[in-house]
């Protein structure tokens, strides 16, 4: 029995994430009732016709190119941040590591600081001049923070992690200076960089999922080779991991990955570090069950986080403070509730 | 027929590397072949450890070269390197919960990649690895709830799972009781002789390394000091030259082996203040007594001493100078006077726990002459075998000065200690102020 559950384990939160999905395109601020509901999702999808002469053209609208997309790019992003973290976590074998871990997100707040404080509104394949400006200014990050700690052919990690953190806390003096000097910009900085999915549509959802598939493919071929990381570098070169390599792939796939969130969505925080470290509480530290399950986990956490955002109050929440208010608290739980060495 | 040469499988060439500006490895070369079980011994610090990391190409040779199967080390990959190759560590924690068998399975991974999954020939391999290795029985068990001698056995496990041709072991034994010790040394023999599995293995213990190696690499200073059979290597020259220390070797008898007995490296010279001693011995029992005065810092000889015998030994490994005579010969005029000589400016002479007959009584004539206070144990009285020669001697001797009697040597160091103490006198001294 427990075997059986084993094995569907999968197929099954699969479908809870597609009931999850639903039941949350159902609720907002707007009143639409559950039956037109699902009549637009019916026809939008499906194209059945089920009567959709007494639905107005302003609640399709909001099902279909405000919620749904919104619905899908929380998670899409909140997967790929925990599917980030739980590969961070593996190839530096520091549990306190997140996919902001090396600056992306200082990087990308610079970005869009010079973008909101520019002006910069011109846009490019449906997405607006500051999620370009902030998508360049986090990958440059990842550029420079790898040259720095760069030895020869070898990037040892706590060098990594330390120019990382040196390199962010740089950029983020950099953001405060110029919102010293920019005041009217400020509210909108600050709101960014809060992290927020509102008002986001197919085009931010189209923009991101290249780079996502093509992370997940990546480390979803590398899991045997995390697993062995996690036993230390020196033993998985003896066991034939081409180290250096691997560590190339995962930070240029998952800073590629968290770039392209980042600047569409801004800074969520929390996502990426306790995802993976509750996922990896009930699955177990086996990266060929833990990537997987931390992408669908992390992506329903913030379907709910940013539902909750938009619905508790009339005034919407930035879902970054959602995550960490509800994140944290929880992780604290956990880590009491399981006091044991490895997490 | 004709017998082939054996296949070399590693060869160092005067290989040097560094770990910044220092060099560790000075030159280092040796030939291993195959089916062979090597072992490396050196004292700390002598790039055992990185000769480790340079054949893993986890730390780039800085001149000279290692040739792996007949191919540079350097063209290798690590995939290509770790099926050749298997490395038993320290035993480690992991800080995360993989069983045994995923651990196991891990050494599977030179054979597999994203496209080429776990086959049916991996899962036999990995069982058979934990077969072998007794590790079968927890295989569902998480590898961190293991005691030190099961992790050490799981990461066999996984070496012979790599199927390597040389299996590489750095210090296997260095956290494990002996039980676990000789476990774990029986299963890497078992492994070289049944598989003729190529074994090199960094250890610290020589006497583990005499009995299961069949040969020995001596190491200090990055170089090979000497290069050969157990018997040939374990020297008290070899070894008094790269430890720096006074050892005692003898035969082991049960395995043929030679065998050490490490003799202390922190003397109490400071402590004490240095006396002239001689010690009336040859027979068995007066080694311990022997070294303590060595090792106090006292000027100390022996006298008259059978060669071959436990004392004479001690006396040999110490460089305690002392008159020596043939085992089984009554003791000369000469040797007699040559002993009385040697304490003649004695502040102290024992008469250790020997057994007396006609042959050795005589060490004890001329005694009663010397001006240095003397002791005797009374256990000789219980060993006399020269009908009434020995209390002869003793009743001559206490005519004419005091002979302390002691009950056992430990008696005797007490009192050496009492009247040599520095801080002790120094009190005593002060309290009389």
């Amino acid at each position: 029995m427990k075997s059986k559950l084993k094995k569907h384990a999968m197929l099954i939160s699969i479908i809870i994430c597609m009931i999850i999905i639903y039941l949350c395109t159902l609720m907002g601020v707007a009143s639409i009732s559950f039956g037109e509901a699902n009549k637009i999702l019916l026809n939008q999808i499906f194209h059945i016709d089920l009567g959709m002469e007494n639905i107005s053209v302003g609640a399709t609208a909001i099902i279909w190119n405000v919620r749904l997309p919104r619905i899908i790019l929380a998670f899409v992003t909140g997967g790929a941040l925990a599917l980030c973290g739980a590969a961070y976590q593996g190839i530096f074998k520091n549990p306190m590591a997140d996919p902001y871990i090396l600056g992306v997100s200082s990087g990308a707040a610079l970005g869009a600081t010079i973008g909101i404080i520019l002006k910069f509104s011109s846009s490019f394949l449906g997405l607006n001049g500051i999620a370009i400006l902030a998508f360049i200014g986090s990958f440059s990050t990842i550029l420079i923070v790898y040259n720095i700690s760069r030895v020869g052919r070898k990037v040892p990690v706590a060098t990594l992690l330390l120019s990382g953190i040196a390199i962010g806390q740089t950029l983020s003096a950099l953001i405060s200076l110029f919102m010293i000097f920019n005041q009217n910009e400020m509210s909108q900085i600050i709101f960014w960089t809060m992290g927020s999915l509102n008002g986001k549509g197919w085009n931010q959802v189209i923009a991101v999922l290249p780079y996502v598939i093509l992370g997940c493919v990546i480390m979803l071929t590398s899991v045997r080779e995390l697993d062995i990381m996690l036993l230390g570098e020196d033993t998985a070169n003896q066991l034939g991991v081409d180290t250096e390599r691997l560590k190339k792939k995962i930070l240029f796939s998952s800073s590629l990955i968290t770039a392209a969130v980042v600047s569409v969505t801004g800074i969520i925080g929390f996502v990426g570090l306790v995802v993976p470290h509750i996922v990896r509480m009930v699955t177990g530290p086996k990266h060929r069950v833990l990537v997987p399950f931390s992408l669908l986990f992390g992506g329903v956490f913030l379907i709910l986080c940013d539902t909750l955002a938009r619905t508790v109050t009339a005034q919407e929440i930035p879902v970054g403070i959602i995550t960490a208010a509800f994140g944290g608290p929880f992780f604290v739980y956990l880590l009491r509730k399981r006091k044991k060495g490895g997490v | 027929m004709q017998r082939l040469m054996p296949k070399i499988m590693l060869n160092f060439k005067d290989v040097v590397a560094a770990y910044g500006e220092t060099n560790v490895l000075q030159g280092f070369s040796a030939t291993i072949c195959q089916g062979e079980f090597v072992g490396l011994i050196g004292p700390n610090g002598t790039g055992k450890s990185t000769l480790l990391k340079c054949l893993t190409g986890l730390l780039p040779v800085k001149s000279g070269e290692i040739i792996l199967e007949e191919k540079n080390n350097t063209d290798y990959s690590q995939r290509e390197r770790a099926q050749l190759v298997a490395v038993v560590p320290q035993s480690f924690d992991i800080d995360y919960d993989f069983t045994v068998e995923d651990i196991v399975l891990m050494g599977r991974n030179p054979y597999l990649s994203y496209r080429v999954k776990e086959s049916r020939k991996d899962y036999d391999l990995v069982t058979e690895a934990m077969r072998v290795t007794k590790t079968l029985t927890f295989r569902k068990r998480y590898y961190n709830n293991l005691s030190g001698g099961e992790k050490q056995r799981v990461i066999i496990a996984r070496a012979i799972a790599q199927d390597p041709d040389i299996i590489f072991l750095d210090e296997p034994t260095s956290a494990l009781d002996i039980h676990h010790q000789i476990e774990v040394m029986e299963l890497i023999r078992n492994l070289n002789l049944n598989k003729s599995m190529t074994v090199v293995a960094v250890l610290h213990d020589i006497n583990l390394a005499s009995r299961y190696c069949n040969r020995l690499i001596l190491m200090k200073d990055g170089q090979v000091v000497v290069d050969g059979t157990p018997k040939e290597v374990i020297t008290e020259d070899n070894l008094k030259k790269v430890y720096d220390m006074k050892m005692f070797i003898q035969e082991n008898k049960l395995f043929e082996k030679p065998e050490v007995i490490p003799l202390r490296v922190i003397k109490e010279t400071e402590t004490y203040r240095s006396l002239r001693i001689h010690v009336i011995c040859g027979g068995n029992k007066a080694s311990q007594v022997l070294e303590e005065l060595e090792a106090m810092g006292h000027h100390v000889t022996a006298g008259v001493v059978n060669q071959g015998s436990d004392d004479w030994t001690i006396c040999d490994v110490l460089g305690i100078p002392m008159v020596e005579a043939s085992p089984f010969t009554s003791i000369s005029l000469e040797k007699q006077e040559e002993n009385l000589a040697l304490m003649a400016d004695c502040d102290f002479i024992l008469i250790s726990d020997l057994p007396f007959g006609h042959g050795n009584v005589n060490n004890l004539t001329g005694l009663e002459n010397l001006s240095g206070s003397i002791y005797f144990h009374k256990n000789c009285r219980n060993n006399d075998f020269t009908e009434g020669k020995l209390t002869k001697c003793l009743s001559e001797i206490k005519s004419k000065k005091k002979l302390v009697e002691i009950d056992d040597h430990q008696e005797f160091l007490e009192i050496i200690k009492k009247q040599t103490h520095i801080e002790d006198n120094k009190a005593l001294f002060e309290d009389k102020k």
